[in-house]
């Protein structure tokens, strides 16, 4: 998951690790940002992806004796976040809404595809940005797990909580709970079979 | 073939979903893209679907938000508290061993001043005498201004949780502010300070009167209450409200008709008092001449009470002589007691105590005084002693659950910040030595009383819960970390039992529990201050750095032809 161009902070992890408070700092000048954004995107609000961050952070100190030097540590940092929003979200109990219906029971049914593909040709990214504020917390959180931090179904299956099985069934409802916010409940989202 | 034939030969969205996201197995995958080379529906969901994770991924990053300047600067914000910290862990060590000095070497400097040795009261030298009393007056606001201001961050420490920051901030300075510029209340304060204070006979003042000064005389009459700090304090004069002193030396022959409350190294009561007399000091004096209508509690190295109480007595005392009459009930907890022959005491006599007391066969008692002598130390040899231990482990355990179900993130937090074992030691003896210093400060204040004692039943819960925090991290050493909640509280309840175990060790279970006490207390500490960091800052903004973490370029392969 290493960005093309940018290689791991190997140097600053192992300072960091050692307890140099300038590797630290260098670490969270270049991570805070995505991290941030990650959150942004992950949490109801501005003022909660501001928190989220700054305790990521800090747990992050604490935990960073614990990252396998081997793997990638962006990939690493992004699962601690979607723990962390995650459980922040779950404690929250926000998904007390219809998320918690038995995710085997999506229909999985046939879309009508040029109805579908001419609802994402007309919707731009800010429209898409609104309606993820609009969905429910586990989709949501789902949706920028996979689409954003490019996690693998297994780490969403770990940090959802659910079965890795279900990981597709989880995106794919997500989809649906964001077309259905894009377009207000039409035939799309809904999945209207041809 | 049928329209509904068709249909059901069409792929359906999990299966297009999966394949683009190559989660199907190599077989199933094959047979997708052969479909789809020949199925032109399918072959557009398939688009529609690559499309739709194309438009999410560009949707989450292309909208780059700069890094709020909160956040940019909490890096900072974070080494500039932890450098604060270790300077206020030498504040309180410094505190530490003022609170010893107090109260041990204090107390034997008294007994060398009765043996003839001079001296004079260590508190009343130290706060109340000549160079350093001249900023007393100043004082005084500083401390009100820090009350109001730890009001201030308790409020936003529990309103950040409840509505938005901004809101709460808000709220909580316009309440501050509101409360600072309140008018002062209708009855006006007179403040008088200097070497020598006089109020003469027949001199009247017709508010409260705030005295500060090495050596008060007060003889005239006060229309409301008597704030008075000074080396030698003596009130002959009529007091109409409350007295409340901290003086080195205080002598009342005159008359108060409300409470007199207050610290002093020596005080002596001949006067006449409306309501209730609460005095700390080396020695309490009730002379025979003095008429309490309320009750007295006192706390003192000697209490001589010869006087007329009305009500009941409650004394923590080295060594109490009581020869005067009491209209209730006496409680008293001390060395030795001695009741002579002169003593009237028409409610029943509890003392527990290291002598057995010594009463006069003419005193008149309105029952036989009911003796408890007082050991040193747990008696190991009562099975009670075991029944006790296991009742407070429980009580510990309970009490430690319902923290945890109140403030689960403060109590893991809490139990974070005692990993950091110097600067939680290092704040425990501030907070342990010198919160309760302040609390007590805080009570002869205006704002005073309400502050300081409450202060005071936080700082006594925090002792508790402070052995709580120790155990879990005991429970977490045996059983391994975790960031869930219960299994955090299975571990807090193996670590309390342990770490109550290990306090009912002869000669060092004093130290064990002293030594948790102080480290979980700091850790709270720690906790709460990290509560407040990073505060809200008006700096620069940074832009994003440059981006480390790679968007999502495409999820599946290519599209089947």
């Amino acid at each position: 998951m290493s960005a093309p161009g940018i290689s791991e902070p190997t140097e600053a992890i192992a300072r960091a690790r050692a307890g140099d408070a300038e590797a630290w700092g260098q670490l969270y000048r270049e991570y805070a940002p995505a991290i941030f954004r990650f959150c942004r995107r992950a949490m109801p609000t501005r003022e909660d992806a501001e928190d989220a961050t700054m305790e990521i952070f800090m747990k992050l100190k604490n935990k960073l004796s614990q990252y396998d030097t081997t793997r990638s540590f962006s990939a690493w940092l992004y699962k601690v976040a979607a723990n962390h929003c995650w459980d922040i979200l779950r404690r929250r109990k926000i998904r007390q809404d219809k998320e918690t219906e038995d995710v085997e029971s999506v229909p999985l049914e046939h879309p009508e595809p040029s109805q579908l593909e001419k609802l994402i040709e007309q919707r731009s990214g800010e429209e898409v940005r609104k309606a993820l504020e609009k969905m429910g917390a586990r989709a949501r959180m789902a949706l920028v797990m996979r689409y954003y931090s490019d996690m693998s179904y297994d780490e969403i299956a770990d940090a959802l909580g659910v079965r890795r099985a279900f990981v597709g069934v989880v995106l794919l409802r997500a989809r649906h709970e964001l077309r259905q916010a894009l377009e207000g409940n039409t035939a799309v989202a809904a999945g209207g079979a041809s | 073939m049928s329209e509904t034939e068709e249909k059901m030969k069409h792929l359906d969205e999990m299966t297009c979903l999966l394949y683009l996201e190559r989660q199907l197995d190599r077989a199933r995958g094959l047979e997708v893209s052969l479909h789809t080379q020949e199925c032109e529906n399918c072959r557009t969901l398939l688009r529609a679907l690559e499309r739709e994770s194309r438009l999410l991924t560009r949707a989450m990053f292309e909208d780059n938000e700069p890094l709020p300047s909160r956040l940019a600067q909490f890096q900072q914000a974070a080494e500039r508290s932890m450098q604060w910290i270790w300077g206020l862990a030498f504040g309180l060590a410094a505190t530490g061993v003022y609170a010893l000095y107090t109260q041990y070497i204090e107390p034997w400097q008294a007994q060398l001043q009765e043996a003839g040795f001079s001296g004079t009261n260590l508190l009343g030298l130290l706060i109340f005498q000549s160079p350093f009393w001249k900023g007393w007056q100043s004082m005084i606001t500083v401390l009100e201004i820090l009350a109001v201001a730890t009001l201030g961050g308790l409020g936003v420490m529990f309103l950040r949780r409840r509505i938005r920051r901004g809101s709460a901030l808000a709220l909580v300075f316009a309440s501050l502010c509101a409360a600072l510029l309140a008018p002062a209340p209708a009855s006006a304060t007179e403040f008088r300070k200097g070497d020598r204070i006089t109020i003469v006979k027949d001199e009247v003042v017709h508010s409260d009167l705030y005295v500060a000064g090495g050596q008060i005389r007060i003889a005239g009459t006060i229309e409301g209450d008597l704030v008075v700090a000074g080396g030698d304090v003596e009130v002959s004069g009529h007091v109409m409200g409350d007295m409340l002193s901290a003086s080195g030396q205080v002598r009342m022959t005159g008359q108060v008709e409300g409470s007199i409350r207050g610290y002093a190294g020596n005080i002596t009561l001949k006067g006449k008092v409306g309501r209730n007399v609460m005095t700390f000091g080396g020695d309490v004096n009730i002379d025979h001449d003095a008429v309490i209508a309320g009750s007295v509690t006192t706390g003192s190295g000697r209490l001589s009470l010869d006087g007329h109480v009305a009500r009941d007595l409650l004394a923590f005392a080295g060594q109490s002589n009581i020869s005067g009459d009491i209209g209730g009930s006496v409680k008293i907890r001390g060395g030795e007691l001695n009741i002579d022959s002169s003593a009237d005491i028409r409610g029943p006599v509890d003392f527990e105590g290291e002598k057995q007391p010594q009463v006069s066969s003419q005193a008149k008692l309105a029952s036989p005084v009911h003796f408890v002598k007082h050991t040193r130390g747990p008696n190991y040899a009562n099975p009670h002693y075991y029944v006790w231990q296991v009742i407070w482990m429980a009580g510990f355990i309970l009490y430690g659950l319902v923290l945890y179900s109140l403030m689960p993130k403060f109590s893991q937090e809490a139990v974070k910040s005692a990993e950091q074992y110097g600067a939680s030691a290092g704040l425990g003896v501030l907070v342990l030595f010198g919160v309760p210093i302040a609390a007590c400060i805080a009570c002869i204040t205006v704002v005073g009383l309400f502050i300081g004692i409450s202060t005071l039943f936080v700082w006594y819960a925090a002792l508790y819960f402070a052995q709580i925090i120790v155990g879990t991290v005991v429970g977490q050493w045996l059983m391994g970390r975790t960031g869930e909640l219960w299994p955090t509280v299975g571990r807090m309840a193996v670590g309390v039992v342990i770490v109550r175990v290990c306090t009912t060790i002869p000669d060092v279970g004093g130290w064990v529990k002293f030594v948790a006490i102080l480290w979980g207390i700091g850790a709270i500490s720690l906790a709460i201050f990290r509560r407040f960091q990073p505060v809200p800052a008006t700096g620069v903004m940074i832009p994003p750095g440059a981006q480390p973490l790679p968007p999502t370029t495409t999820v599946g392969g290519p599209l089947p032809a």
